[in-house]
């Protein structure tokens, strides 16, 4: 298939009424979760997911990566007006976004934000055009050594960065592979911790852990604590951005993109990181430092370019490898797996039509986001008065209805429940739970991997590094681990010495 | 809580943790067959290698903890406790229960209607009559979507039945 025929084949998947009111309902419902304090992408995601299992399988991805989209920007929203981060790559925004709504400029610092997350979507959906369908045709030639490889790249790299601290992170990491055992055994059939309930013969149900571990827990946290406060929304003033400001930023927006789409191709490193690398940057490199922290409108650009970045870039290993980037990927994931799909380079060759179709949908996400935030902006002070303590328990209701929807089954719903505790205990002893997830989904084809490599070789390990792929990726491995170890090291040392200065 | 009381609890529920998956729970409930050759593709290997790992995960949170300075105070991310919070917690954990020992009896939708009303008292919600209004609509409007437009069996329950 050529490119215009790949081209064609997804335009007419597509180009329909149904396709785009999928995207521009889940930029909406992206924004609106985004925007409400202790909502976040991740749940609007995770609950508009079983939304998705009556619709095509374009249309229902095109709505969950609306809600993705729109929940990157949405964040920035309360971050600006209540000084309280919608989602955590919208902590950078904060910085100067606040200041600026202190000084009567709330809708100067908005309408930046707004400009700058679409110009940095513009770029990452074109990252992911230009490089997905590369890696994937170089992805083709790996075979189960280089898999096992990469994810367990991936792993560690999502380990190591998700948190505070490596071993937390690989303690998590560990945990979801060992409950991505629980099941029939890949080659022999055999029970592994079933405890004989044929329930647990299919492992257990990833809509059911994922809804359990990023939903439950913040119902757990409101009935734990019901009186969370929430700051007064500021007017968002005469100010609005001007073409001017734009130009002045622009360097910074695009230089922020790029950090974003760098980032945010590499697995679990996400939009947070990017957001603060892409403002100490235009910080380093601009000719007024001096007014950043004090309501800078390049710093909100270059911290909404930087979150903004990531979001199409973290579909690049997703689409061309089968490794989701981040938690709302590994979600996004779990909607291709319901409809019979697997994400990875041979679905460039299997479902061309679809993965052109996406990503004619995301350039056309990024317009929608400019109309549909425009409008989220002037529409926040409804979103912030929606009472917080009614909203947990309608959240609590559609989990039951959205994890019943997958299987049709009850044991589901407990399987929620006991994973929304399992996510409660890892958020007060700050347990990063993306690993947890990632691994769980990764799990089965990280052994599944190594037992085929084991098959292939008559179970000679030497065929893990059979070739330069494979070196390549043990080598990355090693460096991250060393980087990350280090960094504790260094990060304890400095402990230790201002524990000695204090006492 | 302090970083390293806090990876030193860590460290030590990781070690017990791979203890029992090693000497309990793979043994008693991880089926193998008896004629496997060779280890590495014993359905058994890969639920020990992970085991192992929690162990040196713990050993590692232990010797990272003990490295630690010791500082008296808590970390201000700290969640704040609001007053009766274990209580309100344990009732969430009946409401929870009780939603899966209700859900087959008396169907989806009245049991979302009890556990939404339950939840927003739970939490003191301070719009009591809204709170019982939402509770009847959203689970209808849920069943209606579920039921209607995709097509699923909602659980209906022995006693009163929807369209």
């Amino acid at each position: 298939m050529s490119f215009v025929d790949s081209l064609m084949a997804g335009l007419s998947l597509v180009a329909n009424f149904e396709s785009f009111l999928a995207l521009a309902g889940g930029v909406a419902i992206g924004v609106i979760g985004g925007a409400i304090p202790g909502m976040s992408a991740t749940m609007a995601v995770a609950l508009t997911l079983p939304f998705t299992f009556a619709m095509q399988p374009i249309t229902g991805i095109l709505l969950l990566l609306g809600v993705y989209k729109g929940g990157i920007f949405g964040g920035s929203i309360p971050a600006i007006l209540i000084k309280t981060p919608g989602t955590p790559a919208s902590s950078a925004t904060i910085l100067d976004g606040y200041p600026m709504a202190e000084k009567g400029e709330a809708g100067r610092a908005l309408g930046m934000a707004l400009w700058a997350s679409c110009t940095a979507d513009l770029i990452s959906n074109l990252a992911l055009i230009v490089f997905a369908g590369w890696l994937a045709s170089f992805a083709l030639s790996f075979g189960p050594p280089e898999f096992f490889t990469l994810i367990l790249f991936s792993l560690t790299i999502i380990a190591g960065v998700s948190g505070e601290s490596l071993l937390r992170g690989a303690l998590s990491a560990i945990l979801g592979l060992l409950l991505a055992t629980v099941g029939l055994d890949l080659v022999y059939g055999t029970n592994r911790f079933t405890f004989g309930d044929p329930n647990m013969m299919g492992g257990l149900n990833f809509i059911a852990v994922l809804i359990g571990l990023f939903a439950i827990p913040e119902v757990l946290a409101m009935v734990w604590h019901p009186t969370a406060h929430l700051g007064k929304a500021r007017s968002l003033g005469n100010n609005w951005v001007s073409f001017a400001d734009y130009k002045k930023s622009f360097r910074s927006i695009v230089r922020g993109s790029l950090i974003g789409v760098f980032l945010g191709s590499i697995p679990g490193i996400g939009a947070a990181p990017s957001a603060f690398l892409s403002y100490s940057e235009a910080r380093r490199k601009s000719k007024d430092k001096a007014n950043f922290g004090k309501g800078e409108v390049e710093g909100v650009a270059a911290s909404e370019a930087g979150n903004n970045g990531v979001a199409g870039a973290t579909l690049i290993p997703l689409l061309a490898l089968g490794v989701p980037g981040d938690v709302i990927t590994a979600i996004i994931i779990g909607a291709f797996m319901i409809h019979g799909l697997q994400p990875g380079p041979m679905m460039f060759i299997l479902n061309v039509d679809l993965i052109y179709g996406l990503f004619i949908g995301l350039i056309v996400s990024s317009v929608c986001l400019f109309f549909i935030g425009s409008v989220a902006i002037k529409g926040f002070k409804y979103v912030a008065d929606i009472p917080k303590r009614l909203l947990i328990p309608g959240v609590l209701v559609l989990c039951i209805y959205g994890v019943f929807a997958v299987n049709n089954n009850i044991f589901d719903v407990g399987v929620m429940f006991a994973m929304g505790w399992v996510g409660y205990a890892m958020m007060r002893w700050r347990i990063p739970a993306a690993p947890f997830l990632i691994a769980f989904i990764l799990g089965p084809l990280l052994e599944d991997n190594f037992r085929q490599a084991m098959l292939m070789s008559g179970s000679d390990w030497k065929i893990l590094f059979r070739g330069p792929i494979t070196w390549f990726f043990w080598s990355v491995t090693a460096i991250t681990i060393f980087a990350i170890i280090r960094m504790g090291v260094n990060a304890t040392r400095e402990g230790r010495r201002a524990a000695k200065d204090a006492g | 809580m302090s970083e390293r009381r806090l990876h030193l609890q860590l460290g030590v529920g990781a070690c017990v943790a791979s203890g029992l998956l090693i000497f309990l729970a793979i043994p008693q409930w991880v089926a193998a067959p008896s004629n496997i050759k060779n280890i590495i593709l014993s359905p058994l290997f890969w639920p020990y290698v992970l085991a192992g790992c929690t162990g040196v995960a713990g050993l590692g949170l232990i010797a990272s903890g003990l490295r630690m300075p010791v500082i008296a105070h808590d970390r201000p991310t700290d969640p704040e406790e609001g007053p009766g919070a274990l209580g309100r917690l344990l009732g969430m954990a009946l409401i929870m229960v009780m939603t899966m020992y209700l859900l087959p009896r008396l169907g989806m939708v009245w049991t979302s209607m009890l556990c939404f009303a339950l939840t927003a008292f739970l939490v003191k919600t301070r719009h009591p009559k809204l709170a019982v209004v939402c509770a009847v609509v959203i689970p209808l409007a849920l069943y209606a979507f579920f039921a209607h437009v995709a097509g699923v069996a909602i659980p209906q329950g022995h006693f009163v039945r929807l369209p």
